[in-house]
């Protein structure tokens, strides 16, 4: 496996890294979207740490920067930012079927990158799974009882929930990603609608998404039919955090990706050995 | 002169073609050129941006600047364990070839935060550049190595991070999201950085976490100061993974690495 850097995209304002298994062609290429603002590399390291144990399997990948994010310039399109997202994934795609003879694609987006894979999925016929790690999931009854409910069985939660109401907090706020997820049912609707194509869907959900989802009973409670779909593969990591900074954690989200990608989507290649 | 964003050239270079880096050319031929030599770990990925504003300042001001990533670090090749001092100063060594034969510039300047400040402040026997500007500096090891591992500790039992505060045992042998192997922990350790024989100049955060007693062997020797009018938040908990944003640092880098020798 080598890796080349690019300069790539309709204007050449897209900075990537490709990893290119030596083979001579290979049919299902890995995309890596930016989490939030950081660059392509991924939140400690985690997108160069998944795209070379992928492409050491035989998977070309190419992590890289999205219009003004990292390394990548502005395409001077002023286009809506869901339509630069879209043609910035394809501009990727070309590139990766070019230099690799993909022609279907797998997006893997962690936080406004699952947000991004989400955007891209509906609309391009190229992507055939996606792996969205800590994408959308919605509050639900179940939800809201598993959250607090322990919380008013326990007077020492209560007590430092009323302190804290009544103390101006300290705290910094938490990076805000920007990530505003669409109404459930339009969400549901564009899943079903993947799944239907033929889309393998991997969620990934970190405890880090404690404010939104705390169970894997209420994957089914958000998505119904989508969460039965045998193309649909769910994974709950409680113990880890939302940006994997651990690497026991890190660790096991690579091994499951890995997993994920050759039991769903195994590489089919042409010449060479993967 | 304005630098083109698609004139930045991303390659891969060093002897096994495993180091990445940023060419920023200037638009019409310089004299001069600026290495920028990377802080490791998290401080890296924090200032990422940061860096790459300065060598797009540094290009529009008609001086060619690369950016690069160590060995084990960021788009390099290795893992983050094959991290170790003396290759870091090696691979200094190579990106400072690289850009000379890239910008045709004998003359260049080091520039680095944190830990790339102490290694461009290390490598200057072996590169001989004209000027070093180190801003926060890691001048003392054992501060540095101590400091980082109480933050891993809190780190682990920070229940805003984790539902339940993790154990020791899974939080060892790592700072702040990176695993770091036991050798480069012990150089680090060891680290006591002596004055080297250009010309110096160190650009302290207020509140600058290095220790005076470190300030002063520097200044003892010619280095200048410049202070910047707020702190920087290298190691707060809280701002673990927020970028490291500072226009008044590129301004004040900018020209410090400008000046006339």
């Amino acid at each position: 496996m080598t890796e080349q850097a690019f300069r790539f995209g309709r204007a050449g304002h897209l900075v990537g890294i490709a990893g290119l298994p030596s083979v001579v062609s290979a049919q299902t290429g890995i995309i890596l979207l930016n989490a939030g603002l950081v660059h392509r590399i991924g939140p400690f390291r985690l997108h160069v740490a998944i795209a070379r144990r992928l492409s050491a399997r035989g998977y070309p990948t190419l992590r890289f920067d999205l219009s003004t994010l990292g390394d990548s310039a502005a395409s001077d399109e002023s286009l809506p930012r869901a339509q630069q997202v879209r043609a910035d994934v394809a501009d990727a795609m070309d590139l990766l079927g070019k230099q690799a003879g993909c022609t279907r694609f797998v997006l893997i987006g962690l936080c406004s990158g699952a947000e991004n894979a989400h955007l891209v999925a509906c609309s391009d016929p190229r992507v055939a799974g996606a792996i969205f790690l800590d994408g959308f999931a919605y509050r639900t009854p179940g939800f809201l009882l598993r959250h607090y409910l322990p919380k008013l069985a326990n007077p020492v939660r209560i007590w430092r929930f009323v302190h804290r109401r009544l103390r101006p907090s300290r705290q910094v706020a938490a990076p805000d990603f920007g990530v505003v997820a669409p109404p459930l049912g339009q969400v549901r609707g564009e899943l079903a609608e993947m799944l239907q194509r033929g889309l393998k869907l991997c969620f990934v959900y970190s405890g880090g998404t404690s404010e939104y989802f705390n169970h894997r009973r209420q994957f089914r409670e958000c998505y119904g039919a989508v969460a039965n779909h045998p193309g649909t593969t769910l994974e709950y990591f409680k113990a880890a955090d939302h940006t994997y900074i651990l690497e026991g954690d890190r660790q096991q989200l690579v091994d499951t990706i890995e997993r994920w990608l050759l039991l769903n989507l195994p590489q089919v290649t042409a010449g060479g050995s993967a | 002169m304005i630098a083109r964003h698609d004139a930045e050239r991303p390659l891969f270079f060093g002897a096994d073609q495993g180091l990445f880096g940023i060419y920023h050319p200037p638009a019409v031929p310089a004299t001069q050129a600026v290495l920028l030599c990377p802080p490791l770990g998290q401080d890296h990925i924090r200032s990422h941006r940061l860096y790459r504003q300065l060598a797009t300042a540094l290009a529009a001001a008609g001086v060619p600047a690369l950016r690069f990533d160590f060995h084990g670090s960021g788009d390099s090749a290795g893992d983050s364990t094959d991290i170790r001092w003396n290759r870091c100063l090696a691979d200094t060594t190579a990106a400072a070839a690289e850009l000379r034969q890239l910008s045709g510039c004998e003359h260049i300047a080091l520039f680095g935060a944190r830990l790339g400040g102490s290694i461009a402040l290390a490598a200057a026997a072996n590169v001989k550049p004209d000027r070093i500007v180190a801003w926060d500096p890691v001048l003392n090891g054992p501060d540095y190595v101590a400091r980082l591992d109480a933050l891993q500790d809190s780190l682990r039992i920070d229940t805003r991070r984790f539902n339940q505060a993790r154990t020791a045992e899974v939080a060892a042998g790592q700072w702040q999201g990176f695993t770091v192997d036991a050798r480069l922990r012990q150089q680090l350790a060891e680290l006591r950085l002596e004055p080297p024989a250009v010309q110096v100049r160190l650009i302290e955060s207020a509140l600058p976490v290095t220790t005076s007693a470190d300030r002063q062997r520097f200044i003892a020797t010619g280095a200048t100061v410049t202070t910047l009018s707020s702190s920087t938040p290298w190691e707060e908990l809280e701002r673990l993974e927020m970028a490291i944003i500072s226009h008044e640092l590129v301004q004040s880098a900018s020209g410090l690495l400008r000046e006339p020798t």
